[in-house]
């Protein structure tokens, strides 16, 4: 790297930064050892990332800077480091909703930071390429929901390693994603664009929301539930499908074949890895959707301007940080691997991209109608 | 506080002397009586050192020195030296002054301390004794920052006192060279976090600055002359000139000059980027930035003010403060870290009514900003800095032992070293493997080659053997023979003889002819000869036979044999017992 590279780096990176005094009302950047591919909140404070190469990997528990949640005496708190609350090693790579083999961790309490593995579950059972999905559910006793093809999908007792509930279909299609709508009811969403309903409280069949027209043989779709556990009305849940040319589509779990709205994104397709594409409703937003994978960006929408017509849609907001400050020398360029929104604070997410950066952000809502 | 206390070879180290600025009694100093229970300290030490100014590592130095005893050399950088005294210096005045303490060290006694001082300049080897050896690394951090490595014979420690492995804006990141020591002790308050970026924290500042000038208010930023004002003064010149921005920004007098002659004195403890400005310019003439003038402080509109000192505790920063305070629209950015007792700790602990002197209070209405700029290793520098110095056993201070044991799980399985926590008061042994160096002589060293086989690797290390000679202060192996010539004795020679009485009515040489072809029957594989001046030999055993004085039918069998090395002592019994079995007598008699 030249000394000339080294300056032109300097003032990109400088620029955004004296940009991002408008646009963020909080920014925090971090670098951690290794990139990863999960970011999942172990309370309203912690979160758990993990890596992902083929041999040993780390898995952190970080509690996020206290300054964030500062309000009154923001002026006051210096602390703007993440805190390592716990760590521990495993050999496998973790993608907490991609691995062949399940294995449950148990975070120490307070007497020790050590992050060791109490056991697993068998989820190998005829498992494609893929891996498996997850999805954890926190009744009085926890469970988790998982499974590779929509034909098989079990629910576990984690306790004892008893299926409670297993999902049948008639065809085996390859998920994308599990999620709980609410606290018996999951979505299934495979990579051709089905979602399966399912009620795990009953042994009727689930019901199946076709995949979205016009998506050909090698398009992928990933899907979000808006609304977790608090969501009482399934009836207001709604549904967004994200297709690998950008393609979304917006239904409720009322009438699950049709669609409430479209909109095409402008995903940038460049090499995608289908395990780094995520989409995710805002939970404290209504309306809002993040969108990441495509690049080194995570890009921002309102849906609530979409209409039932496929037009083209401007992101409200896009975090360009990833990319800004990526110092990759081979010259493959950094793309994010992971998102998520905080769960109570409207506009903070967190990131995470292929070069082992971390941000916490917090974006200003500059349009007049929006999020 | 920073202080451990290393015994290494024999010599005893004391590493950095710091205060706790926590503690208003005698708990602030450190606990000196593990080192003698009474009296002065110089017998006990070998030498101080300190690796750099910052109060918590250096605080209790003149206490340790002037008021416990110690007069043997204190070792710190030429940066530390010239910076330490002031900081003491102002520390002091807080303590007594305004705390009105009594059991502490006096401006004298900080001069004192300071003549025992031993400047060290960075990669430079310095004997403390004959045996004892010294050299400072850069350690980033603050200007003057040293880690420092300590070697005694063929053991050595590093202690890093503060570090950081990425550079800022003015200083670089810390460097040492591939040293290996016994033991690399590193401070590990920060060992559990992973630090938000340089720039995160910059832009903090200037969206601050910037927020408070938009709204017309006056920013007062209280520095100590040397380190993080001058990395903020260039920031704000950076940032004035993108912005086109027109608020005024003053530096107060007396800084600019100090400033500028610490970095005149040291400018090799800077980075690079510093050093190229600052031989284009002089570093502190800035476009944006004014030297100020106290009539300043009471100007309509936005400003920015950098003011000394640093806590707010006297001088032209309290007195702007005091101008300032009662305006919600001002605000006080504070930069580090503030001394009990001072205004700006204070503040930072939230109070907004401050009882000033002549017993009118102060209303504190502005803007109070804690910002932590300062420069430490978080646990991917610690990991860094093991890499760089590959030590064989880590050691780590001032972290929570209990929040700690995933980083000394990483470290022992990443590079397969021992990891030790010591809590405050707790002793540490470590077993150290240390190499002596032997020369070995050529002739030894022929000698073995001559014998064949495959050649030593250090997976498969060949038995060798010699004579270790020491002398004067070197040690050296030889062959036995050439020891035996340099001390002058001559080499002995063992023989072994076991008497055997045989009844055999024959003559001696007929008896000795039967033991012969009987031996030579029954031990094929064997060397047995049968010489002319009547003796058999069976390999390097010799076999005579004469008859007793009483009864020429009693046969005595004299065997003998050399003492060569165990083997050949061992292959001589097996062939007596193979050839003669269990019981010489009977065997030979059946033959007989």
């Amino acid at each position: 790297r030249t000394d000339m590279e080294e300056t032109e780096f300097d003032d990109i990176l400088d620029d955004w930064f004296i940009e991002s005094l408008k646009t963020y009302k909080d920014l925090h950047v971090y670098q951690l050892e290794h990139p990863t591919q999960v970011i999942e909140w172990t309370s309203g404070k912690t979160v758990c990332v993990a890596g992902f190469t083929s041999s040993k990997n780390e898995i952190l528990e970080l509690r996020l800077p206290l300054k964030l949640f500062a309000d009154e005496n923001k002026g006051l708190c210096a602390e703007r480091d993440f805190k390592v609350v716990h760590g521990g090693f495993t050999d496998a790579p973790v993608r907490f909703s991609n691995c062949l083999n399940l294995q449950v961790w148990d975070l120490g309490g307070d007497d020790s930071d050590v992050i060791r593995r109490t056991g697993s579950v068998d989820g190998s059972r005829g498992v494609s390429e893929g891996g498996s999905r997850i999805a954890a559910r926190l009744s009085s006793q926890p469970q988790v929901l998982h499974g590779a093809e929509s034909a098989g999908v079990r629910l576990t007792q984690l306790t004892s390693g008893q299926t409670v509930y297993t999902l049948e279909t008639d065809s085996a299609d390859p998920l994308s994603s599990l999620h709980f709508v609410s606290d018996a009811v999951f979505l299934a969403g495979c990579s051709n664009g089905k979602v399966y309903i399912a009620d795990t409280r009953t042994s009727a069949a689930p019901q199946l929301s076709p995949p979205p027209p016009s998506s050909g043989e090698s398009v992928l779709w990933w899907t979000d539930a808006s609304a977790g556990p608090s969501c009482l009305d399934p009836s207001s849940c709604r549904i967004v499908r994200l297709s690998s040319c950008g393609q979304t589509v917006i239904s409720d779990l009322r009438n699950p074949g049709g669609a409430v709205s479209r909109a095409q994104l402008d995903v940038q397709t460049r090499r995608c890895n289908a395990d780094d594409v995520r989409v995710s409703w805002a939970p404290a937003l209504d309306d809002c959707i993040a969108v990441s994978g495509f690049s080194g960006a995570v890009q921002i929408y309102s849906s609530s301007v979409w209409t039932t017509e496929l037009q083209e849609a401007q992101p409200l907001f896009e975090h360009r940080g990833h990319a800004v400050s990526s110092q990759s020398d081979d010259g493959v360029p950094v793309f994010v691997t992971s998102h998520v929104w905080h769960p109570e604070r409207p506009r903070t997410l967190l990131s995470a991209a292929s070069d082992g950066s971390v941000h916490v952000w917090d974006w200003v809502d500059q349009s007049a109608a929006g999020c | 506080r920073s202080c451990i206390l290393v015994s290494i070879g024999g010599k005893n180290i004391m590493l950095d002397c710091g205060m706790h600025m926590g503690y208003n009694d005698d708990r602030r100093f450190p606990d000196f009586s593990y080192i003698t229970q009474n009296g002065r300290l110089t017998d006990f030490l070998d030498c101080v050192i300190i690796s750099h100014f910052h109060l918590d590592h250096c605080g209790a130095l003149p206490f340790m020195s002037e008021m416990v005893g110690y007069d043997g050399p204190i070792y710190m950088t030429h940066p530390t030296k010239a910076i330490c005294p002031i900081l003491l210096e102002d520390f002091r005045k807080i303590t007594v002054d305004k705390k009105g303490e009594t059991n502490f060290f006096t401006s004298q006694m900080i001069k004192d301390c300071m003549k025992k001082v031993v400047p060290l300049n960075l990669h430079q080897t310095v004997q403390v004794d004959d045996e004892l050896e010294i050299k400072a690394y850069y350690a980033g951090h603050v200007l003057g920052a040293a880690m420092v490595h300590i070697k005694v014979g063929s053991e050595s420690v590093v202690y890093t006192g503060d570090y950081n492995m990425t550079p800022d804006r003015h200083l670089g990141a810390a460097w040492i060279d591939k040293c290996r020591p016994d033991i690399l002790i590193s401070e590990s308050t920060y060992a559990t976090t992973i630090r938000d970026s340089k720039r995160c924290r910059e832009r903090d500042f200037l969206k601050k600055v910037h927020e408070s000038i938009e709204r017309g208010g006056k920013v007062l930023i209280p520095v100590f002359a040397l380190g993080r004002a001058q990395e903020l003064c260039i920031l704000l010149e950076t940032f004035w000139e993108r912005m086109n921005l027109k608020a005024p920004i003053y530096f107060s007098t007396g800084l600019t000059e100090k400033a500028n002659h610490y970095y005149k004195l040291f400018i090799t403890w800077t980075n690079q980027k510093i050093r190229k400005t600052f031989v284009q310019r002089n570093m502190f003439e800035f476009k944006h930035i004014k030297a100020f003038d106290r009539s300043y402080a009471d100007n309509p509109g936005p400003m920015v003010v950098f003011a000394t000192p640093g806590m707010l505790h006297a001088g032209q920063s309290l007195q702007i403060f005091k101008k300032w305070a009662g305006n919600e629209k001002n605000m006080v950015i504070m930069p580090g870290y503030c001394v009990q007792g001072t205004i700006g700790h204070k503040i930072l602990n939230g109070q907004r009514k401050l009882e000033m002197e002549g017993r009118s209070t102060l209303d504190v209405k502005l803007q109070v900003e804690y910002m932590s700029f300062s420069a430490h290793a978080d646990a991917k520098g610690i990991m860094q800095l093991i890499r760089m110095a590959e030590p064989r056993n880590m050691l780590l201070v001032h972290g929570e032992a209990v929040k700690m044991e995933f980083l000394k799980g990483k470290i022992e399985q990443e590079f397969s070293i021992d990891c030790y926590m010591p809590a405050n008061g707790e002793t540490v042994t470590v077993t150290t493997n240390p190499s002596v160096p032997v020369d070995i002589s050529l002739n030894l060293l022929k000698r073995e080659m001559a014998l064949g086989g495959p050649l030593p690797d250090p997976k498969k290390p060949r038995t060798m053997h010699g004579t270790l000679i020491m002398k004067e202060n070197s040690l050296k192996l030889v062959s036995s023979e050439q020891a035996l010539k340099e001390l002058g004795l001559n080499e002995h020679q063992l023989r072994f003889t076991c008497r055997v009485q045989l009844q055999d009515p024959h003559s001696d040489t007929d008896t000795l002819h039967r033991i012969y072809t009987h031996l030579k029957s029954v031990l094929k594989g064997y060397t047995i000869q049968h010489l002319p001046d009547g003796t058999v030999m069976v390999e390097s055993i010799v076999i005579k036979v004469s008859s007793s004085t009483e009864d020429p039918n009693t046969k005595v069998l004299l065997l003998s044999w050399s003492y060569q090395k165990v083997n050949k002592e061992a292959t001589s019994s097996k062939i007596l017992q193979q050839g003669t079995d269990s019981s010489p007598n009977h065997y030979l008699r059946k033959c007989l």
